[in-house]
């Protein structure tokens, strides 16, 4: 019980931990204030427990597909503000005076809904168990570990990435962020496939001898860049868009002249 | 990083949550399997148990079972000797040993014990729920302290962090509380190591600052002191080629003027780094401040008459400790710059007063006065407004105010400028602590 929830618990938090962290250290490039991380995890919150009072009514829509729907589009929401994110900061290299007073609303706005869809996941976990208070305690602990966990490793990942030494060269970030967002992207996908959105196929390989999906390295990968052990065609192509656009972004920022980095800001 | 210590705190807090959490989950594993081969062990004891107790005999009646969470059945040959109301009369298996199986709603855990002697096969089962919930509850006591105790290893880490840091904080609050002119070196002594190379460079650096003003100081000085003896000679020389040339020679009178202006400017100098608050002693004494002024004045009027102006004191006895010597210095300074800039036939309105808040010199003249952007100003060295030489046709050095301000620090005192009560003009206000403390500079 106590590993069920940790593992749980710690693949939705890793999730939001580790895009907080990348879009800190971005932030911290860029010499921006890290304002914008205290108010979409604070809004993230307040919608994460809107999201479950309101699951019952929102599972209905779509012919019982609604939760997969929302799921699938804020996903996909987190991924078009990532292309957003860093097309605003490529302008910014091009253009010193490009205004960069949108980047933090864009960041806070994926924050927000990263935090909405990984605290409704854990808050529906957690009230599965609310009427059993002898399991509660264990899941409640599992859930703290899982959570500590995954707030230590972003933490940790996000004092790396604001190390001077990688923060002079930005394509690191961006691509550990096109990474993460085609994942997230692909995610979407299996989410539709699984709504019947999207036509179902035979997985074009089969990995789970090797690395099982349900591994704790294969959880950790499905957070860090979507792994699948068995993807369809549909899912395999849409990732790979998803990964070349934002990785086509990154190695642009890279190329480009150094960020105006402010290095008193960067901690 | 905004602050070392944040970063140090949480850095430090996330590497322990996640190692301590990471062993924590570790130990459960691990623990988990201890308790389950006990458990095991425990089932494989009561299945012999119940073989042995046995001793061929049939038990018509079945034995209640423990709240469901246990149960058990004796058979001989195949047939049914004993067994937990909760068990049903066939066997729930047929395989010796360990065996995870369905029956009553629930899953158990099996051992068949056989004796292959007597024919007997025993079957003990626990309900898997209640084996995990067992063990789960016993390792949850020793990973509860870990989770728990995390908030207290945080506020401690705090603390111990602060505690660390405290060194770097007191150097810190030594160099901002540090005068501007205090340019001694700092404590060496007693810093961590890892502070050390930093407290000797800012040393060595606060070493080779001293040496460089003491040489600036030095050589004003020294070269004003080595300009005054020519200076005198040239003054004696003039003196006697005025005598043996004929009166009212328009280049020796120019001549006279430049080398008395040289005379003073070197005499401005001199006053200006002896009464620099970094090297001068006051030698504080009680003294009454109208008097002092009137003496200046008496001093000075000679100059004040040749430019026909009105020169006013009021005021009564003001008793103050003070730098008799520089004081004069200080007045006699405001007073030639009343005189210097005020043109002829203005009035000079000189007043010294025992104020509560101690004692005031206000010198106002009627002279053009300074723009109020130009306050500041005036009192940095070789300022002169508008040039060179001021639209009054006056020379000056633009020493004199930098020196008055020197005094004024000297004494604790504050200098505030405005307009005089005439059309026109400066007034200058100087406010004297009436028990002056000696600058620290000059202690």
């Amino acid at each position: 019980m106590l590993p069920t929830s940790v593992i749980i618990v710690l693949r939705e938090v890793l999730e939001a931990a580790l895009l907080i962290s990348m879009l800190g250290a971005v932030s911290g490039m860029l010499g921006l204030s890290r304002h914008w991380a205290g108010a979409g995890i604070g809004i993230g919150l307040l919608g994460a427990l809107s999201y479950s009072l309101g699951i019952n009514s929102i599972a209905q829509w779509f012919d019982g597909f609604g939760q997969e729907f929302v799921s699938a589009t804020m996903q996909a929401l987190i991924y078009l503000l990532l292309v957003s994110i860093a097309l605003l900061v490529l302008r910014r290299t091009r253009h010193e005076d490009a205004r960069t007073g949108s980047i933090p609303v864009l960041m806070a706005l994926a924050v927000a809904l990263a935090v909405t869809r990984e605290g409704f996941e854990i808050l529906v976990y957690l009230y599965g168990f609310s009427s059993t208070l002898s399991q509660l305690l264990t899941v409640s602990m599992g859930a703290v570990i899982g959570a500590g966990i995954g707030i230590s490793l972003g933490v940790l990942l996000y004092y790396v990435l604001c190390h001077p030494a990688i923060q002079r060269v930005p394509f690191i970030s961006f691509a550990l962020l096109a990474l993460f967002g085609a994942g997230l992207f692909s995610q979407a996908i299996k989410l539709l496939i699984q709504a019947d959105w999207l036509p179902s196929q035979l997985p074009l390989w089969n990995s789970s001898n090797w690395l099982p999906e349900h591994s704790i390295t294969g959880q950790l990968l499905y957070v860090l860049i979507g792994y699948e052990a068995t993807p369809g065609a549909i899912q395999v192509a849409f990732h790979s868009i998803a990964l070349l656009v934002l990785l086509g972004l990154a190695a642009a920022i890279g190329r480009s002249r150094a960020l105006p980095v402010d290095q008193g800001k960067v901690s | 990083m905004k602050s070392i210590r944040g970063f140090l705190v949480t850095a430090l807090l996330a590497t322990m949550t996640l190692t301590l959490f990471l062993a924590a989950l570790h130990g459960y594993r691990s623990s988990m399997v201890e308790v389950q081969a006990l458990l095991d062990a425990e089932l494989t004891g009561r299945a012999r148990l119940l073989s042995a107790s046995i001793n061929g005999q049939t038990h018509k009646e079945p034995v209640a079972s423990l709240n469901g969470q246990r149960a058990f059945q004796v058979f001989r040959n195949g047939a049914l000797l004993w067994r937990s109301d909760n068990a049903p009369d066939t066997p729930v298996t047929n395989r010796a040993g360990f065996q995870d199986i369905n029956f009553n709603r629930h899953r158990w855990r099996t051992y068949t014990w056989t004796d292959e002697n007597g024919g007997i096969r025993a079957i003990a089962a626990e309900r898997i729920d209640v084996r995990n919930a067992l063990a789960e509850n016993i390792i949850l006591e020793s990973v509860l302290p870990v989770v728990a105790a995390l908030p207290l290893a945080g506020l401690l880490i705090w603390f111990v962090v602060g505690y660390g840091l405290s060194p770097l904080r007191q150097l810190a609050d030594q160099l901002r509380r540090r005068r501007a002119d205090d340019l001694s070196p700092l404590p060496a002594g007693q810093q961590p190591v890892e502070l050390m190379q930093l407290v000797n460079s800012t040393n060595g650096l606060l070493q080779r600052l001293e040496a460089s003003f003491g040489r600036e100081r030095r050589f004003a000085s020294d070269a004003a002191h080595e300009l005054r003896t020519p200076i005198a000679a040239l003054k004696v020389h003039l003196h006697n080629i005025t005598c043996t040339l004929p009166e009212g020679n328009p280049e020796l009178a120019s001549l006279v003027s430049a080398v008395e202006r040289m005379g003073n400017l070197v005499e401005q100098i001199l006053a200006l780094y002896r009464t620099s608050p970094d090297h001068y002693f006051a030698q504080l004494a009680e003294l009454d401040l109208h008097q002092l002024v009137q003496e200046s004045i008496a001093g000075l009027f000679p100059a004040f008459d040749r430019s026909a102006l009105q020169l006013e004191l009021t005021g009564s006895t003001a008793l103050m400790s003070g730098d008799r010597p520089a004081l004069e210095t200080l007045v006699k300074n405001l007073l030639d710059n009343a005189c210097k800039y005020t043109p002829a036939g203005g009035k000079v309105s000189v007043a010294v007063n025992d104020r509560p808040h101690g004692v005031t010199l206000r010198i106002e003249d009627s002279g053009p006065g300074v723009p109020e952007e130009q306050y500041t100003r005036i009192f940095e060295r070789f300022c002169r407004l508008g040039g060179d030489q001021h639209n009054t046709g006056t020379v000056g050095c633009g020493l004199g105010l930098a020196i008055v301000q020197h005094i004024a620090d000297l004494h604790g005192a504050s200098i505030t400028l405005g307009k005089s009560s005439f059309e026109s003009g400066l007034a200058v206000t100087i406010t004297f602590p009436r028990h002056a403390t000696p600058h620290p500079g000059a202690a």
